[in-house]
Formats: C-alpha cells, sequence, structure tokens
C-alpha cells in the first residue's frame, strides 16, 4: 500500500507544480491579453504603487493560510485548494467536512484521498454554479438581488459556520469555550477588528490548540472529534 | 462601443472562459487520480463516493453566495473577468477590497463603470491577480516538503496522534473567531455596548446549529445515516430562511 500511494504522491507534486505554474502564467497574463483586446496595457508602475499599499497584506495573509491550512488540506488539495481560491468559506470546512464524515485521521493515505477528493468536487460545483450563473445572469439577476433574499445570502459564511459549530463544538465544548469567549470579547471591545477575521484566526486557533494539547497530555482528550 | 461592452465582449470571455476550463480539467484529474489510489490502497468505494456527495451538497449554497459577488463586480468590471477571479484563486470577501483599493490607486476614486479605462482595468486586473498570487507561489515551492515535514500525505501515518486533535482545535478556533466577530458586531458594531449592531449573523448562527442538532440526531439516533450528507447543506438553508424572516422583521 505505502508503495503505491507514495508513487502516488510522488505524481501528485509534480503534477501539482506543474499545473500551477500553469494557472499563474494563465492569471498573470489574462491581463495583458485582455488589455490587448481593449487595446490599452496595464500600468505597472500603479501596479507596484498599489501593491505596495494594499497587496503586501495580502501576501501576509496568504503565507498564513498556506502554514495553517497546508497541514488540513494535504498535498494534493493543498495544491487545488490555492488555485481554486475560496479557502475560509468553502474549501476548509468543506475537507474537514468530508473528513470528518468518513472518519480519515490526519497524516494517512486515506485522508489524503478524501481531501483531494473533496476540494475536486467542491471547486467543480463552483465552477459549474458560476457558469450556469454567468450564462443566465439576465433571468437570475433580479432574483438573487431581491430584497428579500438579499439577507440570505449575506449571511451564507455564518449558516456556514453556525452549521458546523454545533457538530465541532458538541464534542469539544472543553477545547472551544476559551477561544469563543476570548474571541468575542475582543470583537466586542475592538469592534473595528471584525474587518481582518481572517487574521484572528491565528490567535484563535492558536489558543485552541494550546488548551487541546494541555488536555491531550493530560489524557483527557484523544484525537476523535 | 463602451468599456462594460468592450469587457463583456466575446474574446474577454474566450480568455477567461479557456482559463476556467483549464482549471476544471485539472480538477477532474485530480478527482480521477485519488479516486483510483484509493481504491489500488483498498479504501472503501462507499466512503469516497460518500465524500464526494457531501462535498457537492456542501458546496452549491456558498457558489451561489460567490456568484452574487460576480453580479456585484460585473457592474464595474464586466462578467468575464468577476467570473473567471471567482472561479479561480479568488475569495469572495477579498476580490472587492482589492478592486477597489488597486481603484483608488489609479486614480479612479471609486471602482465604477462610469470612470473605468481600458487601461485602468489591464491595471485593477493586474494588481487583483498579483496580490493573491503567494499561495500558489508557496504551493509550487514547499507545498512538498512542508507535507512530507508534517507527515501529512506521506501515507506513512496512522492517525489518531496530536495531530489529529490539532487540525479539529485548528478548526474550532477559526469557527469561534467568526463566531466572536458576530458577537462584537451585534454588542458593538453601533457603539461601544450599545448593542444594536447587526444581530442577524447570530440568528443565523443559531438557527443552522439547532437545524444541524436535528440532522445529528435523526442519523445518529434514528438510524438515517445517509442524511448526515445533506447535514451540513440543509442546516445552512434554515440559517439563510431565518437571515430572511429577520431582514422582514427588521
Amino acid at each position: 500500500m505505502n508503495e503505491t500511494f507514495e508513487r502516488y504522491n510522488r505524481r501528485t507534486h509534480i503534477i501539482g507544480r506543474a499545473v500551477t505554474v500553469a494557472t499563474l502564467i494563465m492569471l498573470l497574463g489574462a491581463p495583458f491579453c485582455i488589455g490587448g483586446v481593449l487595446g490599452a496595457m496595464p500600468d505597472l508602475g500603479a501596479v507596484a504603487r498599489a501593491f505596495l499599499s494594499v497587496g503586501l497584506v495580502w501576501t501576509v495573509s496568504s503565507v498564513v493560510e498556506f502554514l495553517v491550512y497546508t497541514p488540513m488540506l494535504g498535498a494534493g488539495g493543498g495544491y487545488l485548494a490555492f488555485i481554486t481560491g475560496n479557502l475560509i468559506n468553502m474549501k476548509i470546512p468543506c475537507a474537514v467536512n468530508a473528513r470528518d464524515m468518513v472518519g480519515a485521521k490526519t497524516g494517512t493515505a486515506e485522508n489524503e484521498i478524501i481531501s483531494t477528493l473533496s476540494i475536486a468536487t467542491s471547486s467543480l460545483v463552483t465552477i459549474l454554479v458560476l457558469a450556469l450563473g454567468v450564462l443566465l445572469l439576465a433571468p437570475l439577476q433580479p432574483v438573487l438581488q431581491s430584497p428579500v433574499l438579499r439577507p440570505a445570502f449575506d449571511n451564507v459564511v455564518p449558516a456556514l459556520f453556525g452549521a458546523m459549530a454545533y457538530r465541532y463544538y458538541r464534542r469539544n465544548m472543553d477545547i472551544a469555550l476559551t477561544p469563543l469567549v476570548l474571541m468575542s470579547a475582543l470583537f466586542i471591545f475592538v469592534p473595528s477588528l471584525t474587518g481582518s477575521t481572517s487574521f484572528m484566526v491565528i490567535p484563535s486557533g492558536g489558543i485552541a490548540i494550546a488548551i487541546a494539547y494541555l488536555l491531550y497530555k493530560k489524557g483527557r482528550k484523544g484525537a476523535s472529534n | 462601443m463602451d468599456i462594460l461592452q468592450q469587457l463583456n465582449s466575446a474574446p474577454v470571455y474566450l480568455i477567461c472562459g479557456l482559463i476556467v476550463a483549464f482549471v476544471a480539467a485539472v480538477c477532474v484529474v485530480f478527482m480521477v487520480r485519488a479516486w483510483r489510489a484509493g481504491i489500488a490502497i483498498g479504501m472503501d468505494k462507499t466512503k469516497m463516493k460518500r465524500a464526494i456527495t457531501a462535498s457537492a451538497t456542501f458546496s452549491v449554497l456558498p457558489s451561489v453566495g460567490i456568484l452574487l459577488g460576480v453580479i456585484a463586480l460585473s457592474g464595474s468590471l464586466g462578467t468575464p473577468w468577476p467570473w473567471l477571479r471567482l472561479s479561480v484563486i479568488g475569495a469572495l470577501h477579498y476580490e472587492t477590497q482589492v478592486a477597489q483599493a488597486a481603484a483608488e490607486q489609479v486614480g479612479m476614486g471609486t471602482l465604477s463603470a462610469a470612470s473605468m479605462t481600458p487601461s485602468g482595468f489591464a491595471t485593477i486586473a493586474l494588481l487583483m491577480s498579483v496580490c493573491i498570487m503567494w499561495g500558489m507561489v508557496l504551493s509550487v515551492f514547499f507545498n512538498k516538503r512542508y507535507t512530507r515535514k508534517l507527515g501529512a500525505g506521506s501515507g506513512e501515518g496512522k492517525g489518531g496522534g496530536f495531530g489529529d486533535l490539532a487540525m479539529t482545535a485548528m478548526f474550532i478556533g477559526l469557527v469561534s473567531a467568526y463566531i466572536g466577530s458576530y458577537v462584537g458586531g451585534f454588542v458593538s458594531g453601533g457603539g461601544l455596548f450599545t448593542f444594536g449592531g447587526d444581530w442577524t449573523p447570530l440568528v443565523v448562527v443559531a438557527a443552522a446549529c439547532l437545524a444541524m442538532a436535528g440532522f445529528m440526531v435523526l442519523s445518529e439516533k434514528k438510524k438515517m445515516a445517509w442524511l448526515d450528507s445533506f447535514s451540513i447543506a440543509g442546516s445552512m438553508i434554515v440559517g439563510m430562511a431565518a437571515a430572511v424572516l429577520a431582514g422582514a422583521m427588521a
């Protein structure tokens, strides 16, 4: 089994790197191609200035996302998730949910396979929904943007995290309570931080991991979800 | 031809469509390889099918939310570019912010079709690509080393150690940060301790939570295990319906 999986894994890295580089080239080349169609090229000076003012924050965010989420996603899932995006609001919960549902454990071949299947499926569904949505944009736009349905689509992420919260909190309240209380208090006293919630995931996750480690060391917590 | 007509023209659709098609093909390749590898190492097909079904149902509603992002940006950037960005690499919360910041940097003041120029568009599009590409760059250079160091994906791990609990804890931290932000938004969003902020996300979280509890009871206690694959999507629908009710009451 190990040899078969090792061969699969080696090929995953080769294919993953190749398609990531190809996607990068296409994404960076597209603005120039579209510029060619429009008869104007990007202003590289403005891009450099804008990158220094807004891009550095996103660069730091990308590094943090890579370090934090790659262990959750595995090798194949990692390549795919960083190519297809929407990590926090879709790919991470999706992969974690699939892993949990079939009982795959971190670091196993099973986890790697399930994570890759999950992220590939999720990405294909998004691509399909967006393609259909773009195709049917004219009839769909008034429905999706109607004032009645608007609150529903503004709250997709709270709905997702509400559902996931029950699933994960119910067996791990001893881990969840402290970060939940601390984060609530932090956002209450510094409400401006709500614009940086994705960054606050790091201390929140750090606290949860530290508590989990203490419980694990004391033997009060197993590895099950 | 005005700028939006140009941005929605067939050649722009073709350029963006080809990239989306390429990424879709990549997903299919990864999926087929993972499926075959799973069978080769003796994994249960039912488990793999369950992971696929659960992931597909899970992704529909967030994808519709992402479609709204495409619609929101299409008024200023045309439809093909936001379609590409949000199908590939982009993130819903990121695109609007960076597009707006880029528009300010190219001297447009605000992101709108009225002030958009071909050069402005090309510059904004390039900046959007440059700003978010670092996760991919890091993957190219460090994914292999990093996953091997962690033992993830090596296939050698037996699971069940602290690593598994750490991943669960990290995810709990992620969820806690977001729920904490909704609590803070409600309590202090309209001013410190005024309880005048937006309470809809908290209602949605509570409704989705309760719905998930219902699904878990049905799947675990009433032996309706098949429901588990649809529990997240079902709970999200309940949560989103609660948002509609809250909106009607507000």
